[in-house]
């Protein structure tokens, strides 16, 4: 029975997500280019976002970054790795950027709740994807802290297996044994990729890449609400 | 989709009963050799029925599970190790595993009946190698992951090592000694370990340093991982407390608001 969960977990499911993610969001694309929008709120609220969407996005583009390059190039992270001070640099800058992101998550989640203005405009698919990345953080920062050293063994057990998934010749042998939070997390990410093109995670895609330094601007809507 | 049924169709790879046998099992077991972590092989179709051997085989965990209590003598005398579910074991594996070990048992010597474990004592020189490869400071030559990456020692500094895996402080008691150790070593046999190390094994040299460094730790007691656990949560904090000061200081001329600035700078009526 486990085998089959195992196999629905770790080979089915993230085909099914990454098909998802293709498909619909080339299909969003095409049918709704001016959807491809966070529709920002920084012009209902000001205080309180610089607190909480500055943290989370700095936090989340090094965190996803660092899983990508772990990925893209397991053996230089190893060999980073090979000395235990760079082990540890690497695994307390993680965990910072890590914390850093559930800070301005949760900032992100309390001021859409707090705020009238801001929670009429925050919708259903709003709240699911804030629950799914409020659980993938979290489970994410406590794989950091009870099953360290990641960085190692992401780039022995887990780039090998995403590798498999890519070169469609799935090998689950170095999933299947580690443990549940790690599985959780790594389940909770496929999801998030085949929800992607259903909500403001689209913005990723359109992103005008001076964001990430120039001043930050208040921005309004011409659309409705 | 084509992946996808292959995947979930039973494995039928060319790899043949021997060389399976030398990759899944030779790390517990021998043929004649006597016991490593599991029991020597040598007439076990004798000892147990073809069929109990099937169906332990197949899933260890269920049948040790279910209370069998040859499944649970042979559990403890491995000292609590339970065998792990091999891969890719199909029913025509498994006929072709057991008809291999009724064949080797009948030999006078089995080609499996283990290793040659060096008996020459460790020196000062292993054990400072031994502990380099476990910090990972002496990269292994086949590309292994190094042990700190999911293991602990007594003396493993500052943070300590990983905790994906257990501390390995008094390893060299737990698998009572050099012979076992070594076999483990050879192609360590956890679900966690086994795709890893299946394509980078360690070498004789390797595994003898690292058995004189795990001996070395016999007796000593395994670190505490709580202080090192609050020290790298509070390193954490620290590091993302660092980066809100930073947004703050860094973008200090940001937009606040319309009404305040211009409260501030007004002249204030009522003085000169």
């Amino acid at each position: 029975m486990n085998h089959f969960l195992d196999q629905f977990m770790f080979v089915a499911l993230p085909y099914v997500c990454l098909f998802t993610f293709f498909l619909m969001t080339i299909y969003r694309y095409q049918m709704q280019s001016f959807s491809y929008s966070s529709l920002s709120s920084q012009f209902l609220e000001n205080k309180h976002h610089f607190w909480a969407v500055v943290p989370f996005h700095y936090g989340i583009l090094v965190v996803a970054a660092g899983h990508f390059i772990a990925f893209l190039i397991p053996r230089t992270i190893l060999l980073w790795n090979a000395h235990p001070l760079r082990l540890y640099v690497l695994e307390v800058s993680a965990l910072a950027f890590g914390l850093l992101t559930l800070v301005g998550l949760i900032g992100i989640v309390v001021r859409r709740f707090s705020n009238t203005k801001i929670r009429y405009v925050t919708t259903y698919t709003d709240w699911i994807l804030f629950a799914m990345l409020m659980l993938q953080t979290i489970s994410g920062v406590g794989v950091a802290l009870f099953h360290p050293w990641g960085s190692s063994w992401f780039a022995s057990n887990l780039s090998p297996y995403l590798w498999s998934i890519v070169i469609l010749n799935p090998d689950i042998s170095f999933v299947v044994a580690l443990p549940f939070l790690v599985k959780f997390h790594i389940v909770l990410a496929f999801l998030t990729i085949g929800f992607f093109p259903f909500t403001r995670l689209v913005h990723v895609l359109v992103i005008p890449n001076p964001y990430l330094w120039r001043k930050p601007q208040v921005v309004r809507w011409y659309g409705r609400r | 989709m084509a992946s996808l049924i292959l995947f979930f169709s039973p494995s039928l790879q060319a790899q043949d009963t021997p060389d399976y046998f030398r990759q899944n099992c030779m790390n517990c077991h021998t043929v004649g050799g006597g016991r490593l972590t599991g029991p020597d092989l040598k007439d076990v179709t004798k000892r147990k029925d073809r069929e109990w051997l099937a169906k332990f085989m197949a899933n260890p965990k269920s049948v040790i599970d279910s209370g069998d209590p040859y499944a649970q003598k042979i559990l403890e005398e491995s000292r609590n190790v339970p065998m792990p579910t091999l891969p890719g074991l199909t029913k025509e594996r498994l006929e072709n595993l057991l008809d291999l070990l009724e064949a080797e048992s009948k030999l006078e010597e089995s080609q499996f009946k283990g290793l040659k474990i060096s008996n020459k004592p460790f020196t000062d020189e292993d054990r400072a190698l031994g502990r380099s490869i476990f910090l990972g400071t002496t990269r292994l030559k086949a590309g292994g992951t190094a042990c700190i990456s999911c293991h602990s020692m007594h003396d493993t500094s500052a943070l300590g090592g990983g905790w994906l895996g257990p501390d390995l402080t008094n390893i060299y008691e737990r698998l009572e000694g050099r012979k076992s150790l070594s076999a483990w070593l050879m192609a360590p046999g956890t679900e966690t370990m086994l795709p890893i190390f299946k394509d980078h094994p360690m070498d004789a040299d390797e595994i003898n340093s690292l058995a004189a460094y795990f001996e070395s730790s016999a007796g000593k007691s395994p670190a505490d991982p709580s202080a090192n656990r609050i020290a790298f949560l509070l390193m954490g904090l620290m590091g993302a407390a660092a980066c809100i000061f930073g947004f703050d200081a860094i973008w200090k001329k940001r937009f606040h608001s319309v009404r305040r600035p211009l409260v501030d700078t007004a002249p204030t009526r009522g003085h000169e």
